[in-house]
């Protein structure tokens, strides 16, 4: 409900939340970075009673030296150590409250940990057990993880979603980038799977060269000493094993079309090279604004939104498009996802190449441009605030050696992009060559020549 | 499960053992599974939830190794015969490898069931 005085206190709640804004340089969402013996760490003093621990190694699919790594290093996380058990450590975590999970992204590994904040001491001991201590022995990996990684692939290669993703990322990238983010069922994945060879991959994956520890809470002073403390034995790195962390190539663009049969519901990805995350070299601010134009989604309830395509895909009722770019450290793809049924995600993709025409040619209200300028700003923004994207970011950051989120130079990165500068983004997009994947009801769905894309 | 035994009550007290040892060793023999090609590991009862576990987390070629070692005797015993003595198994060879599985399996057990009694005093 809405009272009268909160109506009345609106206009000052706005005018001090400008303020806010004015002062971007909120020291609250600064990092520290430091480094205690020979690992990276960022610290992050909130106040308040709990406190995240996360550790980040640059071991996602992009640097696993053979299909299905990362997954199972990545469930292999809080398994059987050498001090204690996988149980022993469940219990012990549930008796102090807290919170343990593991996730791997394209280029990432993330050990997350949540407690409060007193239990500091105990959660660092554990992120550095979990790295330099745990055994992976054969039984776990034949017991456990694989079950849970064959749990994951169903997950995956149940919705047509993550399919068209997935593969427009191998479209696009080939090697790398383009490596499944978890094997497809049908791969032979599991002649690479030994625990052993996951053992000599986890040495180099937790290496201190290879890791960083992000942290947030009231008492984030006592993290250095206490990574200083626990971190001592991870190894030092360089290993010259088959089964080693892979070097990063440089990311190169392909693009291509790719059409899969599945009976699990349709989608369509229209991807273009896009930026790359802020810090690096290739980061375009004006890829993150076409995408908040071009949208789809919409933030607002009861309303299509201003965006480009949901105002062009208003009529369908049994379509979802958005649009996003998605970031890594050298590269990015900017990737516009359709799905629903089939027949109007046909109709629909047309729309989008129209809509990029459109934007291509300049016929947007420079209304439209500024209300995407002020989406892609806030997406920035909260996405550094909100724990779960913050956290991966920041240690990404720290892995690969590039500036750590600044929340002051992104704001200004985005305000900066013009009119021009989208138009001529949406233009090298119909321009180049495009990616476009099709999974589903084929006999509908489109081709690249249809929609009058070149790949 | 692991066979029942009284050797740490026996290991234990060094005259004990050394007294006992060459009584041991002509009884392990004379039980006579060597010569049928068996290892004392095999004869351990396999209808326990803890010792077929044990029996999948062995290695393939140890797995492998004892369902030979396992039909060869039984080829043995159905025709009455004992192994030629190269083929006998010798008192070297006659070492546990599924003993210590089942010991770490019985541990695991143990610290479930443990840990589940727990009483949190604080």
């Amino acid at each position: 409900m809405l009272s009268r005085s909160s109506v009345r206190n609106a206009p000052r709640a706005l005018a001090a939340g400008r303020r806010a804004m004015a002062s971007a340089a909120n020291p609250t969402f600064q990092y520290d970075v430091s480094e205690a013996s020979g690992v990276k760490v960022a610290n992050r003093e909130v106040a308040g009673p709990t406190s995240t621990l996360a550790l980040v190694a640059k071991a996602g699919s992009r640097y696993q030296p053979f299909p299905g790594f990362s997954d199972a290093l990545e469930k292999f996380a809080f398994k059987s150590t050498l001090k204690r058990s996988a149980l022993r450590i469940t219990r012990e975590v549930e008796l102090l409250g807290g919170e343990i999970s593991a996730t791997h992204s394209r280029e990432n590994l993330i050990l997350r940990t949540k407690f409060l904040a007193n239990d500091l001491p105990y959660f660092t001991e554990l992120l550095a057990e979990v790295a330099s201590k745990t055994k992976y022995t054969d039984h776990e990996l034949k017991e456990v993880v694989v079950d849970l990684l064959k749990y994951q692939q169903l997950a995956l290669s149940s919705s047509p979603e993550n399919v068209a993703i997935d593969a427009a990322h191998g479209m696009a990238f080939h090697r790398g980038l383009g490596a499944p983010i978890t094997p497809s069922e049908s791969s032979p994945y599991e002649k690479y799977l030994t625990g052993d060879a996951l053992a000599q991959f986890a040495q180099d994956a937790y290496s201190k060269s290879n890791v960083g520890i992000v942290a947030t809470g009231p008492n984030s002073g006592e993290v250095t000493k206490w990574v200083g403390q626990f971190f001592k034995d991870l190894p030092a790195g360089a290993s010259s094993s088959q089964y080693k962390v892979q070097p990063s190539q440089a990311s190169k663009y392909f693009g291509g079309e790719q059409r899969i049969a599945s009976k699990k519901g349709s989608a369509v990805v229209i991807a273009f090279p896009g930026s790359s995350a802020f810090g690096t070299a290739g980061f375009k601010a004006e890829a993150s604004v076409l995408a908040a134009l071009l949208g789809g989604e919409s933030t607002i309830k009861w309303t299509p939104g201003f965006s480009l395509l949901s105002q062009a895909t208003k009529g369908f009722s049994q379509l979802n498009v958005s649009t996003k770019n998605t970031a890594y450290s050298d590269a990015g793809l900017f990737t516009v996802t359709l799905t629903g049924q089939a027949d109007q995600i046909a109709a629909a993709s047309k729309n989008v190449v129209d809509a990029l025409k459109k934007a291509a040619a300049g016929e947007v209200a420079s209304e439209d441009i500024k209300k995407a300028v002020a989406l892609a700003k806030f997406r920035a923004l909260e996405s550094v605030q909100t724990l779960e994207t913050g956290l991966e970011a920041t240690g990404s950051g720290l892995v690969h050696g590039s500036k750590p989120y600044q929340i002051g130079e992104i704001v200004q990165a985005v305000e900066k992009v013009s009119e021009e500068q989208v138009k001529e983004t949406a233009k090298s997009f119909l321009s180049g060559k495009a990616t476009l994947v099709s999974v589903g009801d084929l006999h509908q769905l489109p081709y690249a020549e249809d929609l009058g894309l070149t790949v | 499960m692991s066979a029942p035994s009284i050797t740490n009550y026996i290991v234990k007290r060094p005259w004990l053992k050394r007294a006992m040892t060459p009584l041991a060793n002509w009884y392990t023999d004379a039980a006579g599974y060597r010569k049928l090609g068996l290892k004392f590991d095999d004869l351990i009862p396999e209808e326990s939830e803890v010792v077929q576990k044990a029996i999948k987390r062995l290695p393939a070629k140890e797995a492998y190794d004892r369902v030979f070692r396992i039909r060869r005797a039984f080829q043995c015993s159905i025709s009455h015969t004992l192994l030629p003595a190269a083929e006998q198994i010798k008192a070297s060879e006659d070492v546990e490898y599924l003993s210590p599985i089942i010991r770490e399996i019985e541990k695991e057990n143990k610290e479930r069931v443990d840990l589940d009694n727990l009483v949190v005093r604080k």
